[in-house]
């Protein structure tokens, strides 16, 4: 409709009167949409150049991931050759023969030559890419020169990590379970064995290898080398329901010595907390509260006798993370939320390699305590983190959870757990 | 002239005219003879308003809408599927309230009703053409229409026949069934062999062989299925604490036929010709001489029997409480806790799936993997 038309309809001369809509014409819609493709492409174009990209499969940090990296390049430049070929080939054709309103041309059928050619040409590409594509594959199934074992399992949504008694890894002789971290020493093979306690699952740390399924009832290994101190960060990357984007994990990589530290660390005896304080009610709360279902090495009950914890009463999966070293780690609740403030969580991402094990081996201090999702936590767990927790939709797990539920913990309770909890290093 | 309804709107309003006058004349009250009278009015209303539109019958106004209205098309003939709808709706309703299944039932009736009542209705306006419009919807509807049918009789008749042997006993199914295999091999001779053999007759006989055979799926199926006898499994066995006997059990039976797993197993346990039992952990290199197991995580062994004669691998747990026939347990009265394979060949291999929920560390007795009958054959679990 033109604007004439507009006022002619609308039964009024004043034009300035009158509000006009009019149709944006293809010209203008053209434009548009190439404004829209084209701002989107810069935006994607410029998330390539992102610095603070943890995940990034192009930034690798071991031998393993450096295969990768190794091979996708030249496919990725071969992809590319023969990308630009056709599309060019494809726009030579649209633009050269395009209908101008002259006369079809003859049409013939068949050319064995070119067929042939093009028939053999994409053969050779792919078997010139096919050779180290089976090479690396084969390169990253090796497991014979294995230098430490580590199991990990995966659960709705959480890894659990355990170390089982080896000559490995410089020697284990009491297995090491924790969650969230896997702490491995640098320039070691490390084998990684995994499986699930539910659903299928999926271990990636892009930084140092590929992302292998973790299956219940089967055992996957994955290959694992860190050439420098840092920590990895990675994500379950198959969906495995409600709070599968919250299912996180993280490789931490120490020099030999700083291993060592964190081995003997984790493999210290029990201390319980001083009488009298508020650690040692936030023990006794523990103990009520959260027992149940998490372990703590080496606490006793007031009789004296080991507590151990019975998540297989509990929870659906019939595990929950292992709190004996809490504070050793620097993230809870599956890797969700940071045991440190942000302030001291940069400064472990920024340390340098030389610095690293020093600094993550501080563990989580009062001062860098992040008391604020700790305690949320606390509060309502279900409230920060999607789970399958509320007592009337447990029919179909037998009124088992999935994921922490809520405690109804008093604020009282909260500060002593919490007490309690800040020992656990 | 008048119309037909005219002269019955006329009528009516007479009749209540007179009868208002008669009712006020000889009845008490008004109430009566105000009822006649609107009566009255009101059919002289309609009557006036009929005579003007005259029956709103195009025909005696234009002779030609008779033929060429929209009206003077062929009206539809009579269709099942409103009813069908209305049935699959009212059990959706009951379903609701009472069973799933009836719900589901009443749902496809409803969703089948309403789409076949599409398709008939689309059809029946695809033109003047009665025969041309039944084609129409021939052409759309039979390729899902038959399926569904085919489907559904196959279904009807396997679910019947399912019935059936279940209901026989395992003497009787397979002389029942000889007996109807051969008599439906007969019936096919006469009737590749018969020339003048009617097409009715073998209708007829498919009709009763047919409703013979949904009969008697129903008439089993409210007979219910024979006493089966259950097959004593491994699971059984660990439960009775009677894994770690030597000898053959009606567990080990068929023990060749089970199917086990190659793939990405957390170990592979082999008892050697001399009497040891080793294992290989997946991805780890060599022979160990302890199995590391993750905590409370289904986990699958295979057990390879090297050995020169049958025997089972059991996966010893120490003990448990001992469960009376409720399920309730018998206070100290212990049994043992085991898992076990089926007893296996020399040189056969069998499958074990277990979880262990409570780490090594916090066990009364240390797991480990035991052969009855094999002193030397122990293997270490660690579970972390």
């Amino acid at each position: 409709m033109t604007r004439q038309d507009a006022v002619d309809q609308t039964g009024t001369s004043d034009t300035r009167t009158v509000s006009v809509r009019r149709m944006p014409g293809p010209s203008r819609v053209r434009r548009r949409v190439t404004a829209v493709v084209g701002v989107s492409g810069a935006v994607l174009l410029a998330s390539a150049c992102a610095k603070d990209a943890p995940q990034d499969t192009w930034q690798p940090a071991g031998e393993n991931a450096q295969k990768i990296q190794d091979l996708q390049w030249p496919v990725f430049v071969i992809a590319g050759v023969v990308m630009l070929i056709v599309f060019a080939a494809v726009g030579y054709a649209v633009i050269r023969f395009k209908d101008r309103g002259q006369p079809i041309p003859e049409q013939t059928h068949g050319k064995p030559a070119l067929e042939i050619a093009l028939t053999i040409l994409p053969a050779l590409i792919l078997i010139g890419v096919a050779i180290p594509t089976v090479g690396t594959l084969m390169a990253l199934s090796k497991t014979s020169d294995t230098e430490c074992y580590v199991n990990v399992t995966g659960q709705q949504w959480w890894w659990e990590v355990d170390y089982p008694t080896q000559e490995g890894c410089g020697g284990i002789d009491t297995p090491i379970v924790t969650s969230g971290q896997m702490v491995i020493p640098i320039g070691t093979n490390v084998l990684v064995r995994g499986t699930s306690r539910d659903v299928i699952h999926s271990w990636w740390i892009p930084r140092l290898n590929g992302k292998r399924d973790m299956v219940p009832g089967r055992v996957q290994t994955v290959r694992l080398e860190a050439d420098q101190p840092g920590m990895y960060s990675g994500q379950c990357t198959e969906f495995c329901g409600l709070s599968h984007a919250n299912m996180r994990m993280e490789v931490i990589a120490l020099n030999a010595a700083d291993f060592e530290t964190w081995k003997a660390n984790q493999l210290a005896p029990y201390e319980a907390p001083e009488r009298d304080t508020l650690a040692a009610t936030g023990e006794a709360t523990f103990i009520a509260q959260c027992s149940r279902c998490h372990q703590v090495d080496g606490l006793l009950d007031a009789d004296g006798n080991p507590v151990i914890a019975q998540p297989q009463d509990y929870v659906w999966s019939e595990a929950a993370p292992n709190l004996t070293n809490l504070m050793t780690r620097n993230t809870f609740a599956g890797a969700m939320f940071d045991l440190l403030t942000s302030v001291c969580m940069d400064r472990v991402w920024d340390a340098s390699p030389e610095e690293f094990g020093a600094v993550y081996l501080e563990g989580v201090t009062l001062d860098c305590l992040n008391q604020v999702d700790l305690r949320e936590w606390l509060r309502n767990a279900p409230e920060k983190k999607p789970m399958y927790t509320d007592p009337e939709e447990l029919g179909p797990t037998d009124g088992k959870t999935r994921g922490m539920p809520y405690l109804a913990l008093s604020e009282d309770q909260i500060d002593q757990v919490i007490a309690y909890l800040l020992e656990r290093k | 002239m008048f119309t037909f309804g005219s002269k019955v709107l006329i009528g009516a309003t007479v009749v209540a005219t007179i009868a208002a006058i008669v009712y006020g004349l000889t009845q008490e009250g008004s109430l009566g003879t105000v009822g006649l009278i609107s009566a009255a009015l009101g059919l002289g209303l309609l009557a006036g308003v009929n005579l003007y539109a005259r029956d709103s019958d195009v025909s005696s106004m234009d002779a030609a809408a008779l033929t060429e209205s929209a009206a003077a098309r062929p009206t539809p003939g009579p269709s099942m599927w409103p009813i069908v709808a209305a049935l699959g709706g009212t059990l959706v309703v009951i379903g609701l309230v009472s069973f799933p299944v009836v719900f589901i039932f009443g749902l496809i009736a409803l969703l089948a009703a309403t789409a076949e009542w599409m398709v008939q209705a689309w059809s029946e306006r695809a033109s003047g053409d009665v025969r041309f419009n039944a084609d129409v919807r021939s052409r759309l509807a039979h390729p899902l229409e038959f399926p569904v049918l085919a489907a559904i009789g196959v279904g009807i008749i396997i679910y019947s026949f399912s019935r059936i042997m279940l209901f026989l006993s395992k003497t009787s199914g397979p002389a029942v069934f000889g007996v109807i295999g051969a008599l439906i091999l007969v019936v096919g001779f006469i009737v590749a062999f018969s020339d003048s053999l009617r097409a009715g007759a073998i209708a007829t006989v498919s009709v009763v062989a047919a409703l013979g055979l949904v009969t008697g799926g129903v008439a089993a199926a409210l007979g219910g299925e024979r006493e089966l006898h259950p097959h004593e499994t491994t699971g059984a066995l660990a439960a009775d604490g009677g894994c770690d006997t030597p000898d053959e059990t009606e567990a080990d039976e068929h023990a060749s036929q089970t199917v086990a797993a190659k793939a990405n197993l957390t170990a592979e346990i082999t008892l050697n010709e001399d009497g040891t039992l080793l294992a290989h952990n997946l991805g780890v290199q060599g022979e160990i001489d302890e199995v590391v197991v993750t905590r409370a995580n289904p986990t699958n062994i295979q057990f390879r029997n090297e050995s020169t004669e049958s025997r089972r691998l059991v996966l010893d747990l120490g003990t448990q409480p001992e469960l009376d026939e409720e399920g309730n347990e018998i206070e100290g009265s212990e049994i043992p806790n085991q898992r076990c394979t089926q007893m296996t060949e020399d040189g056969g291999t069998q499958f074990l799936t277990f979880s262990i929920p409570v780490a090594s560390s916090y066990a009364p007795t240390p797991y480990r993997f035991i052969v009855p009958g094999v002193d030397t054959a122990v293997l270490e679990v660690e579970v972390p």
